[in-house]
């Protein structure tokens, strides 16, 4: 069963992404009956595997299946240039130079390490603690919102200039989710 | 033409808040690049963990099926050879997992065998896997540390793939560009890019499960404080795991392993057994668990346990499991793969050769970057070559360590290869970057095909699996045409 669903996606993930691409090569959005086509294909395949393959099993497979189709799309619609300098145009965003202090750095790592795992576990244990139902389930949702939330806080804290606001959320939401979660177990 | 100016779609994020999370982006891109390309790579080969093990023992016998009293005669034999204390792991043949194994595992000895159709044990000791499955796992450090480590590095992985989205405000406008051949950085970025952003589901996924493994021991200990300040760690444990019955150390008969797997068969029709685990077996406390699965879900969820006398205590079937037990079964499946078969090892490898790509962009883009700024960083370019193709050479030195001399410590053999390839590369000035990177390609490709003819060699005789021998040539090959590609290009 895995393998002809797995061809079966990684071919529909190739026409998803074939019509995706023809659209866009259009560059005007006109192509709407295209752009639909494109992700009515990826999703109802998504939700064919659901159904046929397993409802969790089947959406893994599907996104790994269909994301390796529409990357062979992308693969093949590649195109080769002479050396050249970047034009303008092509440029994407620079990122912002900051003048290098020490104890910027210093901070900003805290923040983004320690502070924010803290911060991150305070919230994530205040939902474990706060959400109804089985145990087992709050803390595992709890444990899966930890790392997301941990992520977000290091993408924040570095891309914030102001780094003492940073300093006084992060402190102030570690107390807070803590003292709460603390409140919540206790009682 | 107002109007339809009107109607454009733009990027939620102002230019400037774009360039600030560009920047936060390439921080901790930089910051961890390393860490997180070490563990992808070993990610990637991990994978084909079964197949690996095959590879380093040709011999294996991969059974199709098991009987049950197959099952039972490969318990019985492994107990002879396992401590009192030890549990057994019996892992049946399933539609995505071939052949069968048993492991024997205590705090102080861990054993593991091939279970051949009819039932026999053969020796299945995959040093090097094993060694690979750990620098994956926890980089050779001590467990908690290790873990933690790689847990943070999911962490940085997934704050880059949200900072890397937020900062793409041409996410549709390049949506298909791949543009090779032109300037470094476009061509960087247009691969940075593309394989991010198409395989991303894929990638945030294994970002996650990924870190939730890692940190789970360091969530464990602030949630059992938090919540059982009495009970510590154990008492979060044995939420989800079922106690163990008294301690009974008389010894009895083993049960008939083949009627319980029978009476589970029965009492769970739509699933088959798939694992059968026997706890203190030859003892009165002994506890044999039989999991079985059912085609359309992930995680097992039918469970029926016996005790020493082979009575019924438990019979769990997926109505009786909480949604929470359930996720956290199906986090292992879907962060190693194992829930297709070689369909799904096969594409988590092209996946995962993917993120390590992306990785290795990254920095090349910064370096690339740097370079057009006028402000060149020669001896990070090397240093990243060293990397980014040297740790492929060093995992092949270490394989080819492993077959030939068995005995040596991988680990440290890993560590020893890994700082010589970065110190010389870091010391050797007169040699540009660009050149560095393509002599450590020449080496992989070369020693990727010495692998795969070595053990190619050995297998063929014994009517081993060729597989592993098959990709590592098709690698050997694929870099051998870029770099020929390469040299005709520049000889033009």
């Amino acid at each position: 069963m895995i393998w002809p669903a797995s061809l079966l996606l990684l071919a529909g993930g190739a026409l998803g992404a074939f019509l995706l691409r023809r659209s866009w090569l259009r560059r005007d959005g006109s192509a709407l009956g295209m752009i639909a086509g494109g992700w009515v294909v990826l999703l109802g395949l998504l939700l064919a595997a659901a159904f046929l393959v397993g409802p969790v099993k089947g959406l893994a497979l599907g996104l790994v299946m269909e994301g390796i189709g529409a990357l062979a799309v992308v693969w093949l619609g590649r195109v080769r240039r002479k050396a050249a300098r970047l034009r303008e145009m092509e440029a994407a965003p620079e990122p912002l130079d900051e003048p290098g202090r020490l104890w910027r750095g210093v901070l900003r790592t805290l923040l983004a390490g320690p502070l924010g795992m803290t911060a991150a576990m305070a919230v994530a244990f205040c939902v474990t603690v706060y959400l109804p139902g089985d145990p087992r389930t709050r803390i595992v949702i709890g444990g899966l919102l930890m790392p997301v939330l941990w992520g977000l806080a290091m993408t924040w804290t570095l891309a914030d200039r102001r780094i003492l606001r940073a300093t006084a959320v992060l402190v102030a939401t570690s107390v807070v989710g803590f003292g709460l979660a603390h409140l919540g177990a206790s009682a | 033409m107002s109007n339809t100016r009107k109607k454009q779609w733009r990027w939620p994020l102002s230019p400037e808040t774009v360039r600030s999370v560009l920047s936060s982006h390439s921080i901790l891109g930089l910051a961890f690049a390393a860490v997180i390309y070490l563990v992808c790579v070993t990610g990637t080969v991990a994978v084909f963990a079964p197949d690996l093990e095959r590879w380093e023992v040709p011999a294996t016998p991969v059974a199709r099926s098991l009987s049950d009293a197959a099952a039972a005669r490969a318990i019985a034999e492994g107990a002879q050879h396992a401590p009192a204390d030890t549990a057994l792991y019996l892992a049946l043949p399933t539609p995505a997992k071939e052949g069968a194994s048993l492991v024997a595992f205590s705090p102080t000895f861990e054993r593991k065998w091939a279970v051949a159709e009819d039932g026999s044990l053969s020796d299945l000791e995959a040093g090097w896997t094993d060694f690979l499955i750990h620098l994956h796992v926890n980089l050779h450090l001590p467990r908690s540390w290790g873990e933690f480590i790689v847990g943070l590095t999911g962490v940085a992985l997934l704050s880059s793939l949200v900072s890397g989205i937020l900062a793409h405000p041409r996410v549709l406008r390049d949506a298909f560009h791949l543009r090779l051949g032109g300037s470094r950085r476009l061509q960087e970025a247009d691969l940075h890019n593309r394989l991010g952003i198409w395989a991303l589901p894929f990638h945030f996924t294994l970002a996650l499960t990924g870190a939730l493994l890692g940190l789970s021991t360091i969530i464990v200990a602030v949630l059992a404080l938090l919540l059982y300040p009495e009970g510590g760690m154990k008492k979060v444990y044995e939420l989800f795991l079922d106690a163990p019955p008294p301690v009974d150390t008389r010894a009895v008969p083993m049960p008939d392993i083949a009627a319980l797997i029978a009476q589970a068969r029965a009492r769970a029709p739509q699933a088959a057994p798939q694992n059968v685990m026997v706890e203190r077996a030859g003892r009165a406390d002994m506890r044999v668990t039989v999991l079985s699965g059912r085609a359309k879900l992930l995680v097992q969820q039918d469970e029926t346990r016996f005790d020493a006398a082979g009575k019924v205590v438990a019979d769990e079937h997926p109505e009786d499991f909480v949604t929470g037990t359930r996720v956290l079964g199906g986090i292992g499946q879907v962060h190693f793969g194992w829930y297709g078969g070689l369909a799904v090892r096969l594409a988590y490898g092209l996946l995962g050769l993917a993120l390590c790509v992306v990785t290795s962009s990254g920095v090349t883009i910064w370096l690339a970057r740097r370079r057009d700024r006028g402000r060149p960083a020669p001896q990070w370019e090397r240093i990243w070559a060293a990397v980014c193709w040297g740790q492929p050479v060093v995992l092949c030195l270490t394989a080819l360590l492993a077959r030939f001399a068995p005995e040596a410590p991988l680990p440290a053999a890993w560590l020893a290869f890994t700082v010589l390839s970065i110190l010389a590369s870091a010391l050797a000035k007169t040699v540009p970057g660009p050149r560095l990177a393509r002599a450590w390609r020449w080496a992989l490709t070369a020693l990727l095909a010495i692998l795969a003819l070595i053990h190619g060699a050995a297998a063929l005789p014994q009517g081993g699996a060729v597989l592993i021998d098959a990709m590592l040539l098709a690698g050997s090959a694929g870099l051998l045409a870029s770099l020929l590609r390469g040299r005709t290009r520049t000889t033009a």
